[in-house]
């Protein structure tokens, strides 16, 4: 794109997320699920 | 949801219900915000759409048969014509022409047609103009039933410092000075245990007043949470939060085996800290902690673990106080803004947020040239995830604090968090009987950013979670409420480190 530089790639977690494993907290956290 | 802002020169636009970050052109930057201004936004996408069919000189049929234009077409050469003849100025005029009418005098007509394109390209996506989808979501996540994942241990309601910003008044917190018994945390750990369901990640932190007051007990936990989790099938994860005082390097060698974290409290400079944090006596504790924590932070490998400090009304210009931090060795640094009655004379004050807001713009604009020269840190309240980061729950729903997290006094009581312990309202029960206050729990279940009125409509809710339950009941009265210079505070920094990716990326 000319005009716009999108830099990254939450809807998506609807579905999967939510288990709860998670450390406590947020906007920088490791989903255990991702690693 | 969109918000869109400017920083250290960047045009910044945060989709916020999809959290997508989009670096624009001043050109897009415009668009954007013309449409934001001309439209209500839940049609925005729609209307989009309609717009960019236009641009593309296409009709409805057209689009659904498949045909596609990659040149602005006829409609922009007429928006255009409208626009500089003054007749789009009529009541009337589709937005094509009243955006055209606003832009055509500062870009090219084709351009503009290209920036709606990329735009509406955005939009079909889900990364732009993107709908609140949650509600409903965390309505349920919210309802099910909690387990505990974590527990603040109160090793030690005595400390050997004075400091002066301190909600646990000198570590007694509005109460009397004590020390947890081994008896009483071994109970603490087996409530955990019993009430993580099948959680197996399990977070005990041992804090204070000052932890190293009660150190024995605090090693004998350690080996009783190491036996225990082999049997249950459960993972400890144990922190520590010190002043430093009692450091020593037997101290150092255990936590670095057994401490997934550890918190150094020291506030920056010499005349910052010692102002803040004497000892009794009145002495500064600063000459005697920072070497040790230096000599700490390096056993470490300077991971895992923070230097934590705290800004006051007296030291505005903090950045220069993480700067100073980072100078001394420091990779891992957290400054964060005092929390205090306004009637404490080292209280933030909303007049100071001009003042504060700049400095954490100085300190964004200094970490990006830090980090392109190879002499980086990390500062706590700009580390942020645009990649991965927790899913949507997480987000929306909070620290978990009185449900999945809870605090335990010197003598077995449980409180939601660190922050009530006191708060005779907020007992919620004790080790030995457990949670004989189910109601409190229900109250912080019902606590999220949509049944705050404050969150539902601030661009920050997916990295902030509805704020601190404790400034808000401190300042409220109510944990269903926000603590308004908090909130301030938390906009800036998550759209400085917005900022700093925007700034490492190129």
């Amino acid at each position: 794109m000319k005009h716009i530089k999108t830099l990254n790639t939450l809807q998506s977690t609807l579905k999967k997320g939510g288990c709860g494993e998670c450390q406590t907290s947020v906007g920088n956290q490791t989903c255990e699920q991702s690693k | 949801m969109i918000h869109q802002y400017k920083n250290n020169g960047y045009n910044i636009v945060l989709d916020v219900n999809s959290g997508s970050v989009h670096v624009v052109d001043e050109l897009v930057y415009e668009v954007i915000g013309l449409l934001l201004r001309k439209c209500p936004e839940r049609k925005i996408a729609q209307t989009m759409r309609r717009i960019v069919q236009e641009v593309e000189g296409r009709s409805d049929t057209e689009e659904q048969g498949g045909a596609c234009a990659d040149e602005p077409g006829q409609a922009v050469v007429e928006a255009k014509e409208k626009a500089q003849d003054g007749s789009g100025a009529l009541p009337g005029t589709n937005l094509l022409t009243e955006i055209m009418e606003e832009l055509i005098t500062k870009y090219p007509a084709d351009e503009i047609g290209e920036a709606l394109q990329e735009c509406r390209m955005l939009a079909d996506a889900g990364v732009l103009f993107t709908e609140d989808v949650y509600e409903n979501a965390i309505t349920d996540y919210k309802a099910r039933k909690t387990v505990v994942k974590a527990l603040c241990l109160h090793i030690a309601h005595d400390c050997n410092l004075a400091c002066k910003y301190c909600f646990a008044e000198e570590g007694e917190y509005h109460g009397r000075r004590a020390l947890m018994s081994f008896e009483v945390g071994k109970k603490a750990l087996d409530f955990l245990i019993a009430n993580s369901g099948d959680r197996r990640n399990l977070e005990v932190d041992f804090f204070g007043g000052e932890p190293l007051m009660n150190w024995q007990v605090v090693k004998d936990l350690v080996a009783y949470g190491r036996e225990q989790e082999k049997l249950h099938g459960k993972n400890f994860r144990f922190t520590l939060t010190t002043n430093g005082v009692l450091l020593n390097d037997e101290i150092m060698e255990f936590c670095n085996r057994e401490m997934a974290n550890v918190v150094l409290s020291v506030d920056g400079r010499k005349e910052v800290h010692d102002r803040m944090r004497p000892f009794r006596g009145g002495k500064g504790s600063y000459d005697l902690i920072l070497p040790k924590f230096k000599r700490f932070a390096d056993s470490r490998g300077q991971q895992k673990y923070y230097v934590r400090g705290t800004f006051t009304h007296y030291n505005l210009d903090f950045a220069n106080d993480v700067l100073h931090l980072a100078d001394e060795g420091f990779d891992q640094i957290s400054v964060e803004p005092v929390v205090a009655s306004a009637t404490e004379d080292y209280a933030l004050r909303e007049e100071d947020l001009p003042t504060i807001f700049a400095e954490y713009d100085k300190l964004a604009a200094e970490m990006v040239k830090r980090e392109k020269e190879g002499r980086g840190f990390t500062f706590f309240h700009y580390m942020i995830d645009l990649s991965g980061g927790p899913c949507v729950y997480k987000r929306l729903s909070g620290c978990g604090s009185g449900t999945e997290y809870l605090a335990v006094t010197p003598w077995g009581d449980l409180y939601p968090c660190h922050q009530f312990v006191g708060i005779d309202k907020y007992l919620m029960g004790n080790v030995d009987e457990g949670i004989t206050k189910p109601e409190i729990v229900d109250e912080f279940k019902c606590c999220n950013v949509y049944t705050k009125e404050k969150c539902r409509s601030c661009f920050a809710k997916f990295y902030c979670s509805g704020g601190c339950a404790a400034n808000s009941y401190n300042f409220h009265g109510t944990i269903q409420d926000a603590y308004d210079i908090g909130c301030e505070l938390q906009r800036k920094r998550v759209e400085c480190a917005i900022m700093i990716k925007a700034a490492l990326a190129e």
